[in-house]
């Protein structure tokens, strides 16, 4: 054989060498948590690059563990509640986390709730409805065309055709990739860290994140670089919603899931998520807070109506004691805080005292079962909430903005700008 | 099907190569015909249509040369008249389907005249193939190219690994390689040709795809680009577009090697060069190469004349007067490059880019012309002005890049505001808060921390950083292939360090193993489809 036969030789042996090697690493690293590969220590017991692929590794995540209870919802839910914390009942146990990281719509909810119940014996759906992520459509960036075409069913319920094709793929990414590649090397590099983000196999988040975060910049950062955030997502959506007249976007989703729950013997029990006031005070300033009232108004007029009573609807979206903590001085990276990360995204300790109220009777007077009949009540009960911490009090919420004036303080709760706008 | 794509590596590749190979085995004429019908094949697969607009084209251009060889010498009048219907036939046949639109908008804009824009479907390499039939139609009539049939004119046109992004060929150059070509499996060709395509791949795959992904959302947001950002703008894009260039130039002469089949240079390390002359030598070589012989040659040539008929000064070297630079070089020089900007796309920003680089030629070329009166020696001057040359040329080709990116002139502008420092410096607060008192220094300096990601700033410099290093510092593909005439007349320079010696391409086990990792590398990354930025045009 002469060089050049030798070289095209040794090249081709060495190019199927190494992809076969490379492929078998990944699939033993499993970096996505798709194959479900035996976690080791000090290797690839944590799976901190599966947090960018959540749609992809919980799919998979979920089909393996055959829920009782699954948890739906955003980011919110995803980091702030845990799957295995105690304060889960044990006849709910065990718990999956589907919730998907990310802006996702409402309608997510709903198929990812598809996908739990044809995966496995789902008896409880807890799902969290969040203001701001519910009137997005289905944002193309996190529900891509694979993402369904991976799912068990199709939107209708049927079996899904395109499911193999996919699977196919997405085996092969995950094995033959230069990303899948680089992320199972860093997989093995961050076990060592102090504190390594986890996916676990119940789909639950371990805040690594933000600790991380927290430790190098201080609570106050974190929660100034978010409201910064969400101040453009409030103008956003207030735009969205200037000239929305009669029942709001997504209420038919809401319906859908109802009627899913109903039908499949699913005990399905949705909550409004938190916000911390600096959160909730944007949409004072965007001139939502009419929207925000609408939007539980009708939610419970629509759960009372399609669960027939059946459907318990918790709202934890207020001004009380477990919202409204206070934000560390900025500069300050050693004081904590005790309920939430920055103003969207609470703590697994507030995530907990929501699932014992939710499901086993605690007294803590932190959320209220909303209703057709009380919701009004409950309304008003927040607009005093904060007209007594933020106007009377003078307290400084908003913090991280830079004009801490408050909006809204007029006596009448609403501000004059957008007290036109009130509830349909 | 791109060359970057699961289907044409592991499907279309094989096939035509295993094809060629058994046919070249049995008749060399099958396995070039084989290889014409393949390229066909390649052409219709993007759009089939396509090939019903190609098709018509050839078949006209064929019987344009056939006219022009008949009538050539012995009715000149009519070859003239033949050839210029030959080229103004080609020239509105890529107007109407690159430039219509784009003419139509300019008179709307510049007379309100209120035209339907007509949008025309681009045929895939259209200005690609455009050229190389009239340079053909040119050659033929100048008696270069003397004998051809139609296949070998089809075999030319259609040759798949230049077909829709050049390089641009001369069929001088190409015919007498098919000719020659064993047709049958060579394994020196195939080494060669795995080396090329296989880093060609990776530089498109690794290195260009991934900084296009970092820098895209700063040339569509909304809000004025800082500085810092403006340079990650306009720096990430030149680099990506150079990585990409680069990579499809190696992949096509890669691709073209399988076959026995030696392309011209196309693409040469064009970062390093020293001067804007010296970057138009490296940069799309065989653009340069068609543009300087169908329009700058000819028309400086027949300006001359005119001159000379006019007892006006013509170009003299040193004692060139400013009338006679302008006419004969700065004129013919940025009105060649109008062209270029014009070929490269049907926009304001390509021809202001063309322009551009037209004016910077003609002040490289009058520099040139005038540093000998004050700066004689050559040997120092080199040494000290070389390096001020570099920078000077590295900036101004940086700078341009903005207007082949940026959707509106006003976008480039926009960025080259960005650049001056216009809009500011920021650093993303993340990375501010761990300056400690230096902190304080840089805000008193104007520097305003942000809520930017921190995590994106040191991705791009990391990236950028590296992929600069590896753009100036490093030998290229040619460099590390000379020993075997990758591109056609590249061999080992006379002199070159000793460490190139020692890593130059061989066909060894090590660099066989060595290139098992690149195309590894390239394989897997093979996950998301892109196109080449220069099959847009």
């Amino acid at each position: 054989m002469n060089r050049p036969a030798r070289f095209v030789a040794i090249w081709l042996v060495s190019l199927l060498a190494l992809v076969l090697l490379i492929g078998a690493f990944n699939a033993a690293i499993d970096p996505y948590d798709v194959f479900g590969a035996p976690r080791i220590a000090g290797i690839d017991l944590f799976k901190p690059r599966a947090k960018n692929h959540s749609m992809l590794a919980k799919t998979y995540q979920i089909e393996r563990f055959h829920p009782v209870t699954v948890l739906l919802g955003s980011s919110r839910v995803h980091i702030g509640i845990d799957a295995h914390g105690a304060a889960w009942p044990a006849a709910m146990q065990p718990v999956y986390n589907y919730a998907i990281p990310g802006w996702y719509g409402t309608n997510t909810s709903y198929r990812s709730l598809q996908e739990a119940v044809a995966a496995g014996p789902v008896k409880n759906a807890v799902i969290f409805l969040d203001f701001q992520n519910f009137f997005a459509p289905e944002p193309t960036a996190v529900v891509a065309d694979e993402d369904q075409k991976r799912l068990l069913v199709q939107a209708d319920g049927s079996p899904n055709p395109a499911r193999r094709l996919q699977r196919l793929s997405d085996a092969a990414l995950s094995l033959f990739t230069m990303g899948a590649l680089l992320d199972s090397a860093g997989t093995i590099l961050a076990q060592h860290d102090a504190v390594v983000l986890d996916l676990p196999v119940d789909g639950s988040s371990n805040e690594a994140d933000f600790i991380n975060a927290a430790r190098a910049d201080g609570m106050y950062d974190l929660f100034a670089q978010k409201v910064a955030f969400e101040q453009d997502r409030a103008e956003g959506l207030a735009t969205f919603l200037a000239n929305w007249q009669g029942p709001l976007p997504n209420m038919d989703i809401v319906s859908r899931i109802i009627s899913y729950c109903r039908a499949h013997g699913i005990a399905l029990t949705l909550a409004i998520a938190p916000s911390h006031g600096d959160g909730l005070e944007l949409y004072w300033r965007a001139g939502l807070w009419p929207r925000v009232e609408q939007f539980k108004t009708e939610l419970a007029s629509v759960v009372a109506k399609d669960g027939g009573g059946a459907v318990p609807l918790w709202d934890f979206s207020d001004y009380s004691e477990w919202t409204t903590e206070p934000v560390p001085a900025s500069g300050d990276r050693k004081t904590p805080t005790r309920w939430y990360w920055e103003p969207t995204h609470f703590k697994k300790a507030l995530g907990a005292l929501m699932v014992r109220r939710m499901f086993d009777h605690d007294p803590t007077p932190f959320g209220v079962l909303l209703t057709p009949d009380n919701v009004a009540a409950r309304n008003a009960a927040v607009r005093a909430q904060r007209q007594a911490l933020v106007c009377e009090s003078g307290r400084a919420m908003l913090t991280a903005l830079p004009h801490p004036r408050p909006t809204g303080c007029d006596g009448s709760g609403i501000s004059t700008r957008e007290s036109h706008r009130g509830p349909t | 099907m791109l060359f970057n794509s699961y289907l044409f590596i592991f499907g279309y590749m094989p096939v035509v190569l295993a094809g060629f190979w058994l046919l070249g085995q049995r008749r060399r004429d099958w396995a070039l015909i084989w290889l014409t019908l393949a390229s066909l094949f390649f052409y219709a697969w993007w759009r089939p249509v396509n090939v019903l607009l190609i098709a018509p084209s050839i078949a006209i251009n064929y019987g344009l040369s056939r006219a022009l060889q008949r009538y050539g010498e012995t009715r000149p009048v009519l070859a003239r008249v033949v050839l210029l219907s030959g080229i103004a036939f080609n020239i509105c046949f890529l107007g109407y389907f690159k430039y219509l639109t784009f003419l139509q908008g300019t008179i709307n804009d510049a007379f309100g005249a209120g035209l339907i824009l007509t949008h025309v479907i681009l045929p895939l390499g259209i200005s690609f193939i455009t050229f190389q039939k009239i340079a053909f139609l040119i050659d033929v009539h100048a008696g270069r190219v003397t004998s051809f049939t139609f296949r070998d004119y089809a075999l030319f046109v259609l040759f798949f690994p230049q077909l829709v992004a050049g390089p641009i060929v001369h069929y001088r150059e190409m015919m007498p390689q098919f000719h020659a070509a064993p047709c049958r499996f060579d394994a020196e060709n195939v080494a060669v040709g795995i080396s090329l395509f296989f880093f060609g791949l990776a530089k498109k795959l690794v290195f260009a795809d991934p900084l296009s992904r970092l820098i895209a959302p700063l040339y569509t947001q909304t809000t004025p680009v800082t500085m810092i950002d403006a340079w990650i703008a306009a720096l990430g894009f030149t680099l990506q577009i150079y990585f990409d260039f680069s990579g499809y130039s190696d992949m096509a002469l890669g691709l073209a090697r399988f076959f026995g089949i030696k392309l011209p240079v196309n693409f040469n390390s064009p970062l390093k060069a020293s001067s804007m002359i010296d970057f138009w030598l490296r940069w799309h070589v065989s653009l340069t190469r068609f543009l300087t012989a169908y329009i700058y040659n000819p028309l400086t040539l027949a300006l001359t004349r005119r001159r000379q008929a006019k007892g006006k000064p013509v170009f003299g070297g040193r004692n060139t007067t400013v009338s006679a630079f302008a006419t004969l070089l700065a004129g013919p020089t940025i009105l060649t490059m109008f062209v270029s900007g014009l070929w490269h796309g049907a926009g304001y920003t390509y021809v202001l880019w063309g322009v551009l680089h037209g004016l910077l030629l003609s002040v490289n070329h009058a520099w040139r012309l005038l540093r000998p009166r004050f700066w004689r020696d050559a040997r120092s001057y080199t040494r000290l002005m070389k390096p001020v040359g570099f920078v000077l040329t590295f900036v101004s080709v940086v700078f341009g890049m903005a207007l082949f990116r940026a959707p509106t002139i006003g976008g480039a502008v926009g960025l080259w505001q960005g650049m001056v420092g216009f809009h500011g410096l920021t650093v993303p607060k993340a990375l501010f808060s761990h300056f400690g008192p230096v902190a304080n220094w840089l805000q008193a300096l104007g520097v305003q921390p942000v809520w930017s990601s921190g995590s994106f700033l040191m991705e791009a410099v990391l990236r950028i950083g590296i992929l600069l290093l590896i753009a100036l510092c490093l030998p290229n593909t040619l460099e590390l292939l000379s020993r075997y005439e990758p591109a056609i007349g590249v061999r080992p320079p006379r002199q070159q360090p000793a460490w190139m010696g020692r890593f130059a391409w061989t066909p060894s086990p090590a660099w066989a193993v060595g290139l098992a990792c690149v195309a590894a590398a390239g394989i897997l990354s093979l996950g998301e489809l892109s196109e080449f930025l220069y099959w847009q045009f």
